[in-house]
């Protein structure tokens, strides 16, 4: 067996590398299609058919992995939200098809139309008609998976195929023992047993999984300790749960169904990371493998003609009837549903829905099940549901697509979840229930609310650990997932500038790759955080000295350090489970921390964090233009992306260099260039605000770094400021942008000394997340930040003694020191290997 | 004379729901004509209802009343109860697209309004926070400051949808009612907020 199934599983990854043929052909038929190749091989060769597919086989081993992957990953709360339907389609669609279908084939055989050589009475007929109705689960899920129609329409066909089993089990042993039993010794009382039994079976059946999933909940409340066998406890108790359905003959696949929706919550909950993810690959992989081996062997067994017999009026009826009442009783449900249905399913959904009644796999085991003594038209069976699964598979299968493209049915649309819609929702849950209590009508959300409460006082508190407890709360869930994928993003992001960086080169891509949506992103690429309040910059105190005092912090606090955290909390995140609270902990706090960071809307805070922004945009001006220059075009500008040019913060590392005097001299250049940009603005009367308002942030960035840049110059050298302005100015800053920078420049000519002259408050975005402002002391943590962004560590240590001293008077003395380096700061920057030094040779 | 006049206004509004409507309104008000918001807090069933503050509030909020005038009401009439009721109206299939997006504004405006409790257009962050707050309030484990972060993260999100990239120094002050349709893009609301007894035949349950 094996060898068997391992075959198959490679011809589906064969499948599966080639798209092509897939997106066109529905895995399951492929695999229906090779089998049949490879059964016609083995004929060949054997002379006899070597594979089959065992109804034991396939009901012990095959069936149950693939009901426990739909059922453990059903969206439970669409399932629910839509019970009734599934439960009308599945429970008397079911009854309808095949009491339908076995009558009129017992008609079709009684005016004569089939082989006389067919003996079978109208018990025999109704035996088929069951076996042959029932919507196959695999078969469905095969097609449906791959056609992506809208989820509510996908839960009730898919729903109704995993459901209506209780109904075809029944129905099968019913006609079964009555066929056994010979129509003479049938009694009425037989008849009520029958229906008796159906409820037996299928309320039944969910009992025992009901109690499976509670087990199973319970028990991985307490496998704390012993982690590594969590994945086995779920797939265990699943797996018991339908032996013992089966054993007492319930229905197992409800059973198993059930256990997995709704021990889903709590087994998640309780679980570690490791775990999850390791029960959902398995339960994935078990389900394909199972499901390719399905399809694969009635392909194979297909071939075995020593088992059937063909009538073609009784296959052409078959087909006929099974379409024909398929989409009778649909059209007929769904007119009694839709004035039940708060969303009337139309007739487009309908036609759907008609057309997507598979069969497979489950009516192909029964028919193989029956005995040829009892039911002597068994070959006539097994031929005609050969061909009816064939034809629903196989024909039905490759139209479906189509089909859904050309009605153009609502496809559903893969969002990512957002915080607001889940904020929403939950409104709406408690909007519609508190109606309902007003109007005091005990509807679907009185009952839903009822449940939700007794399961957070009760259930939860039984089933789950007191640590998940807590936290166990849906919009925290959907803020603790974008979290996390933050987090995660913003430790790849910065492995992969960093490695950018080393390269020196701005990877375009890596931005567009990035999702765009995520809050963090958005923190870090719309400023939204810096934008919060526009009164700050009413709050002036001397800004040169904020932001000097600002700049220590973004960099100790934000840029620097965080990454580093980041990444450790991240690894051990994965590594080891057993802190793994704690480091949920961490990254709340921090991812916590930045927003709120971000958010205050206290004067002072988004002062702080406000300046910071400016000056963190300041620094990616800078690094900004030098990888413009670097790669010297012109359009990179507008698509540099912060990323790009964050990795100047990360290059502590190189803090030899910084011992190096010309280094520290040359970025006296950039340090100064929050001054001169100030000085341009002021004086120009916010010309350039104005217009930089306009712009899409995006296309902001180059402008102010050109300035920033042609700034340099001046400080250090005024000789060569008309070079730059003439050169760069004209590459990247917008026409009028370069009239602001022009009147800038000639009057920052005529001002002698900048450092007294505040910079302008118009410094866009809000570069990184700031972590937390930390406090430093700020003599050591200088040395440090200053490599980071390049700054002399003499500069910035005064900037630090400013933002301690914040009063303005010392600003003045500071600022002499500084003046006074950058003068004889010039040093040919050519002596510089590193990729630093491109910022400088940049300018030259 | 108001009743026909409702049920039409209000489309599927049966006259027999109106009638179940109206014994459960003489319940809640005891016999009286109009509510007050006291009235509310004899319904036992919405005292576990975490954001129930917000949602009676919306039923003596005279945007939602269709009035002129800004403001709380102190007491609504049986009228005002069926046109707060008529917003939770289904959609009927035989809508066309206009009537289907006016019907979809009218509910998100009465979801919008619930938010904007300064009933400045705005659902300012402060607004977000407090609807936030109230919504994780039945669990006892989330502390204040984690709602505040969510709200936070919602709001950001908001504008991010919303604005897109903003510029450098602008602000965002508050949800709109622009923003709020544009963030319920791709959401159908018209399948979501509506109450069953409004569609079928309502069984009259009191207790």
């Amino acid at each position: 067996m094996d060898d068997v199934t391992s075959f198959p599983n490679a011809s589906s990854t064969v499948f599966h590398l080639s798209r092509k043929v897939t997106s066109v052909v529905p895995e399951s038929c492929l695999l229906i299609l090779l089998g049949l190749g490879l059964g016609g091989i083995v004929l060949a060769v054997a002379k006899k058919a070597e594979y089959q597919l065992e109804p034991n086989m396939f009901f012990l081993f095959l069936l149950p992995p693939i009901v426990l992957d739909s059922g453990y990953f059903m969206p439970s709360r669409l399932f629910f939200d839509n019970i009734g339907a599934i439960l009308t389609y599945a429970v008397v669609g079911t009854l309808w098809n095949s009491f339908a279908t076995g009558t009129a084939l017992w008609g079709l055989h009684r005016a004569g139309l089939m082989d006389p050589g067919i003996e079978a009475g109208l018990m025999d007929f109704l035996l088929f008609g069951s076996l042959i109705s029932a919507v196959d689960p695999v078969a469905v899920l095969a097609v449906f998976e791959e056609v992506h129609v809208n989820e509510t329409l996908f839960i009730i066909v898919f729903g109704e195929s995993l459901l209506n089993d209780a109904v075809t089990v029944v129905l099968y042993k019913v006609f079964n023992s009555f066929v056994e039993l010979g129509p003479a010794h049938i009694h009425a009382t037989d008849y009520v047993k029958g229906v008796a039994s159906f409820f037996l079976v299928s309320l039944g059946g969910t009992a025992v999984g009901l109690l499976f999933a509670f087990l199973l909940a319970l028990i991985t409340r307490f496998t704390k300790r012993v982690r590594i066998i969590e994945p086995l406890f779920v797939f265990l108790l699943a797996y018991v749960a339908y032996l013992a359905a089966e054993m007492v003959s319930l229905s197992a696949i409800l059973a198993v169904t059930f256990c997995g929706i709704c021990c889903k919550k709590y087994v998640e909950a309780n679980i570690s990371q490791k775990s999850r993810t390791t029960v959902k690959y398995t339960m994935k992989t078990l389900a394909s493998s199972s499901e390719t081996i399905i399809f694969m062997f009635l392909g194979i067994s297909a071939v075995d003609t020593s088992k059937w017999t063909w009538d073609t009026a009784l296959v052409l009826g078959t087909l006929f009837f099974i379409l024909l009442f398929r989409a009778v009783g649909v059209v007929l449900q769904t007119y009694v549903l839709n004035r039940f249905r708060l969303i009337p399913l139309d007739r487009i959904d309908q036609v759907v829905m008609s057309y997507g009644g598979l069969r497979g796999a489950v009516a192909f085991a029964l028919v193989i099940l029956l005995d040829r003594e009892k039911v002597k038209a068994k070959d006539y069976f097994v031929a005609t549901t050969i061909v009816v699964v064939f034809f629903t598979v196989i024909v039905q299968g490759l139209t479906i697509k189509p089909l859904v493209t050309w009605l153009k049915v609502k496809r559903s649309d893969h969002h990512k979840p957002t915080l607001n819609e889940e904020l929403h929702e939950h409104a709406f849950d408690h909007i519609l229930a508190a109606v309902e209590d007003i109007v005091g009508h005990h509807g679907y959300h009185y009952w839903r609310d009822k449940w939700e409460q007794f399961d957070k006082k009760y259930l939860s508190q039984l089933l789950m650990r007191k640590s998940a407890y807590r936290l166990r709360d849906e919009i925290w869930d959907v803020y603790y997932k974008l979290n996390i994928r933050d987090a995660i993003s913003f430790v790849d992001q910065g492995g992969h500038v960093h490695s950018a960086a080393k390269l020196s080169l701005p990877s375009m891509p890596s931005r567009t790759s990035m999702s765009e949506s995520s809050v963090t992103n958005l923190l870090r690429e719309s400023g939204s955080g810096a934008c919060l309040d526009l009164q700050v910059i009413d709050t002036v105190r001397s800004r040169r000295d904020k932001e000097d005092a600002a700049m220590h912090h973004v960099l100790r606090g934000s840029l620097y350090k965080p990454r580093r955290r980041y990444k450790a909390s991240y690894s051990r995140h994965f590594i080891s489970p057993d802190k793994q609270e704690r480091q949920d902990k961490e990254i709340f706090r921090q991812n916590m921390k930045r927003r709120l960071e971000t958010f205050k809307s206290t004067k002072h805070n988004v002062c702080s964090s406000k300046s910071k922004a400016r000056l963190k945009e300041k620094g990616r001006k800078k690094k900004n233009i030098s990888l413009t220059k670097e790669t010297a075009n012109g359009k990179t500008h507008r698509s540099v992306p912060w990323q790009d040019a964050a990795p100047v913060l990360v290059m502590v590392s190189s803090e030899e260099e910084e011992s190096d005097s010309s280094e520290t001299e040359k970025e006296d250049d950039e340090g100064i260039v929050f001054v001169a940009r100030a000085t341009d603005e002021v004086l120009q009367g916010k010309t350039t605000p104005g217009s930089l308002d306009v712009c899409p942030s995006p296309c902001i960035i180059p402008p102010s770094p050109t300035l920033a840049e042609k700034e340099l110059p001046w400080k250090g050298d005024q000789a060569d400021l008309a070079v730059y302005v003439s050169s760069e100015t004209t590459k990247i800053v917008p026409v009028d942008m370069q009239k602001a920078w022009n009147q800038s420049i000639s009057s920052l000519e005529s001002i002698a000394s900048p450092p007294g002259i505040e910079s302008g408050p118009q410094h866009r975005r809000f570069a990184c997340p700031v972590l937390e402002e930390q406090p430093q002391s700020a003599s050591q943590a200088m040395p440090e930040q200053s490599s980071c962004f390049q700054f002399p560590s003499h500069l910035s240590k005064s900037g630090r003694s400013q933002s301690d001293s914040s009063p303005d008077g010392p600003e003045q003395q500071e600022l002499q020191p500084l003046m006074a380096t950058e003068e004889q700061g010039r040093v040919p920057p050519s002596a510089e290997p590193r990729w630093l030094m491109f910022n400088k040779a940049g300018h030259l | 004379m108001a009743l026909s006049m409702l049920a039409q206004e209000s489309g599927s509004v049966t006259s027999e729901q109106i009638e179940h409507l109206h014994r459960r309104f003489k319940q809640l008000s005891q016999d009286q004509l109009t509510i007050r918001k006291e009235n509310f807090d004899s319904i036992p069933d919405l005292e576990f209802n975490p954001i129930r503050g917000k949602i009676v509030h919306a039923f003596f909020d005279k945007r939602n009343l269709r009035q002129e005038s800004d403001g709380l009401a102190e007491e609504i009439n049986f009228e005002d109860f069926l046109t707060i009721m008529s917003y939770f109206r289904p959609i009927e299939m035989n809508m066309d697209e206009e009537q289907l997006d006016r019907f979809r504004k009218e509910k998100l405006k009465f979801l919008f309004h619930m938010y904007d409790s300064d009933h400045d257009g705005k659902i300012t962050l402060q607004e977000y926070r407090n609807v936030v707050e109230e919504l994780l309030s039945g669990n006892p484990h989330l502390e204040k400051e984690s709602a505040r972060s969510i709200a936070d993260g919602a709001m950001m999100e908001a504008a991010s949808i919303c604005v897109g990239q903003m510029g450098p120094d602008q602000v965002y002050e508050g949800i709109t009612f622009e923003d709020f349709l544009k963030m319920w893009q791709g959401i159908d609301i018209e399948t979501k907020m509506h109450v069953r007894f409004l569609n079928v035949d309502t069984i009259a349950h009191c207790y």
